[in-house]
């Protein structure tokens, strides 16, 4: 069974009187697992369809199902829950808490769920494996770009999503850290089989993964897997 | 447990990031408990005045010369009559004296110090209990002995065994002035009220005081049939209105003596401080609600810097009720942290105020366990409404646009 699914899924915006079809009608199933590069130009709808998987939007009409559960049907407090158990964000701007540390802001989801007496230790198990152990009392002020993406990754999966999403993740860090954070996110995608869909516009990150979907004007224009890499 | 700990740190360094502002924000509501602090002090000082008032006059019938006798004063045998009227179950005679003639009378919180002479069996009748600190209370038939309340004898500094001579000799005395020696043979508690500055006599003591106290023409008079006033009792535990049914009786069934009615006394002290409370409070109350009007500026500013963590919270499973609490409690933080020091601050000035005051003065302020956590919860409940608004704003964000702000 698909991990996600989308059912024509549809996001208008109304502007001024005109209206902007963000997302139009697109329906696409991404298998558990999957490390999926959703592309297209800026204003191709792939932000709005990260948003809309993200559960921070609501579609205007189709179907979001994750792990079977239809969340067009969810109330605020219920999809917030999801978001808290199901899902990983990253951003461009890593969107770090300046006052808390880089273990407290790992463990910035648990606050808002319950989820067991071992948090803290999943937390500095994740630092560990993004390679920032020696990190972790440091404030996000103290971290370069790939050190503070690297810190939001590991907040991402620290609640053990089902789904991760990152837009344009490389979007801040050098050519280099942006390939460090490639490769990081796709080994955490073969140890853990999380589900990774990542929104960016360089085509060399999404030639890192296994999937790529070509978004233009709020439609799907094409589909396709990615051929292994060398750095595979 | 282990989000609560990380969401208090989280506050506490989001107040401690913006120092100068946080100092201010605080400052604000640090002078409203302050003065709510210092203002309730001595609303309660004077509240435990007039309580002790209450208390007294609360328990028993006034009775005194009827209007228009320019004397205050009765035949003792007038007590006999008022045993006999319905529902009395004591009367005794009352006497008092300046205890300092001639001293400059100034507007003041307390009582001017006096003699007060009386039986000694009346304790047994009277609500208002002054405990013991030193030695023993008078003896029943003893004369020159004086019981002194707590102020009175520190102003004159006497212990168990020592003279005091009675009424005060002023400064600038006639010849003719008299005073006799009394032993001190106890020394009461504080009450904050009238006994402090009470030197207690028997009836023996004060009717010779009165002797002293009548014109030069009436000193013929047998001042052992002579009392100045009488307090007369119910059984224990009658009601404020029995007491005043006692007065209307008195007043129908003997004649040349007025009785006051137990209710317009104890009105008249409860109305004198709650006035005084009001006009306090009301001051207090005022400069607090200036300092939480600095709070929601302070948590406007806070909700407008961090619209983007408020954007990733719920992005990361945050509810309109989380980011509402969060910002709710840092608010109520800012208010605690104010109160405490403000209380800190306000008590720390009534203890110093107090210790200042020159002995035999009563002191001006009550710190009391309603006032502490009136003042405190006051804070608390201050930063909670200042932070509604802006917290509410700030829980009603769309995380989309929020994540998205620059």
């Amino acid at each position: 069974m698909a991990d996600i699914q989308l059912e024509a899924l549809t996001k208008h915006y109304k502007r001024g009187g005109e209206v902007i079809r963000a997302l139009d009608g697109v329906t696409l199933d991404i298998a558990k697992g999957e490390f999926v590069a959703v592309v297209g130009r800026s204003g191709s709808g792939k932000t709005t369809m990260l948003d809309l998987m993200g559960l921070l939007l609501r579609p205007t009409s189709g179907r979001l199902l994750i792990d079977g559960v239809d969340t067009t049907t969810l109330g605020g407090n219920q999809l917030a829950h999801m978001r808290a158990l199901k899902v990983g964000f990253v951003f461009q701007e890593y969107n770090l808490l300046p006052s808390l540390n880089v273990l407290e802001n790992v463990m910035l989801p648990l606050r808002y769920v319950r989820s067991g007496k071992d948090e803290r230790m999943r937390a500095e198990d994740l630092l560990e494996r993004v390679g920032l152990t020696d990190r972790i009392k440091h404030r996000p002020t103290e971290l370069s770009g790939g050190q503070a993406q690297r810190v939001a990754i590991a907040r991402s999966m620290v609640n053990q999503p089902s789904l991760i999403l990152l837009d344009e993740p490389t979007g801040a860090v050098d050519t280099e850290t942006a390939q460090q954070l490639v490769v990081l996110l796709r080994r955490l995608n073969q140890e853990d089989q999380v589900t990774i869909v990542v929104v960016t516009h360089d085509l060399d990150i999404a030639a890192e993964t296994s999937r790529m979907i070509r978004l233009k004007d709020g439609k799907v224009v094409s589909d396709e897997p990615v051929a292994p890499s060398a750095v595979a | 447990m282990l989000g609560i700990l990380l969401g208090l740190m989280e506050i506490v360094r989001n107040i401690t990031r913006r120092k100068l502002r946080s100092f201010l924000t605080i400052s604000g509501i640090v002078i409203g408990v302050l003065a709510l602090t210092t203002m309730g002090a001595l609303a309660e000082n004077f509240n435990a005045l007039l309580n002790g008032g209450v208390l007294y006059f609360g328990s028993n019938v006034q009775v005194g010369p009827p209007d228009g006798q320019s004397a205050s004063l009765l035949p003792l045998s007038k007590i006999d009559e008022i045993k006999q009227v319905e529902g009395v179950a004591a009367a005794f005679p009352s006497y008092g004296f300046q205890a300092k003639p001639g001293a400059v009378t100034t507007i003041s919180f307390g009582v001017p110090d006096t003699i007060v002479a009386g039986d000694p069996a009346e304790n047994d009748w009277a609500v208002l209990k002054a405990t013991l600190a030193q030695g023993h209370q008078l003896d029943a038939s003893a004369t020159g002995q004086v019981v002194l309340g707590s102020t009175i004898d520190k102003e004159f500094n006497k212990k168990v065994g020592d003279t005091i001579n009675l009424p005060i000799r002023p400064s600038d005395a006639k010849p003719d002035f008299v005073n006799h020696p009394f032993t001190v043979v106890g020394i009461l508690n504080p009450t904050r009220t009238a006994p402090d500055t009470f030197a207690y006599l028997n009836i023996a003591d004060g009717q010779m005081l009165l002797k002293d106290s009548l014109p030069f023409a009436f000193r013929d008079v047998d001042v052992t049939k002579i009392t100045e006033g009488i307090n007369v009792y119910g059984k224990p535990g009658t009601s404020i209105s029995d007491l005043d049914k006692i007065a209307d009786r008195i007043n129908a069934e003997v004649t040349g003596v007025k009785a006051t009615k137990t209710s317009v006394l104890v009105n008249s002290f409860k109305s004198g401080g709650a006035i005084f409370t009001s006009i306090t409070t009301a001051a207090a109350l005022l400069a607090l609600v200036i300092g939480g009007l600095s709070v929601v500026n302070t948590m406007f500013m806070a909700v407008a810097e961090r619209v983007r963590e408020i954007g990733l919270k719920k992005a990361v499973g945050a509810t309109t009720r989380h980011i509402m609490g969060e910002f709710l409690l840092e608010a109520i933080f800012i208010g605690v942290i104010g109160g405490l020091i403000g209380y800190g601050l306000g008590v720390l000035i009534t203890v110093i105020a107090n210790a200042l005051t020159p002995p035999g003065q009563s002191t001006l302020f009550l710190v009391t366990v309603p006032l502490t956590v009136f003042a405190l919860g006051f804070a608390a409940a201050l930063g909670a409404v200042a932070g509604i608004l802006p917290a509410w704003r700030a829980a009603r964000l769309d995380p989309v646009t929020a994540l998205r702000n620059q």
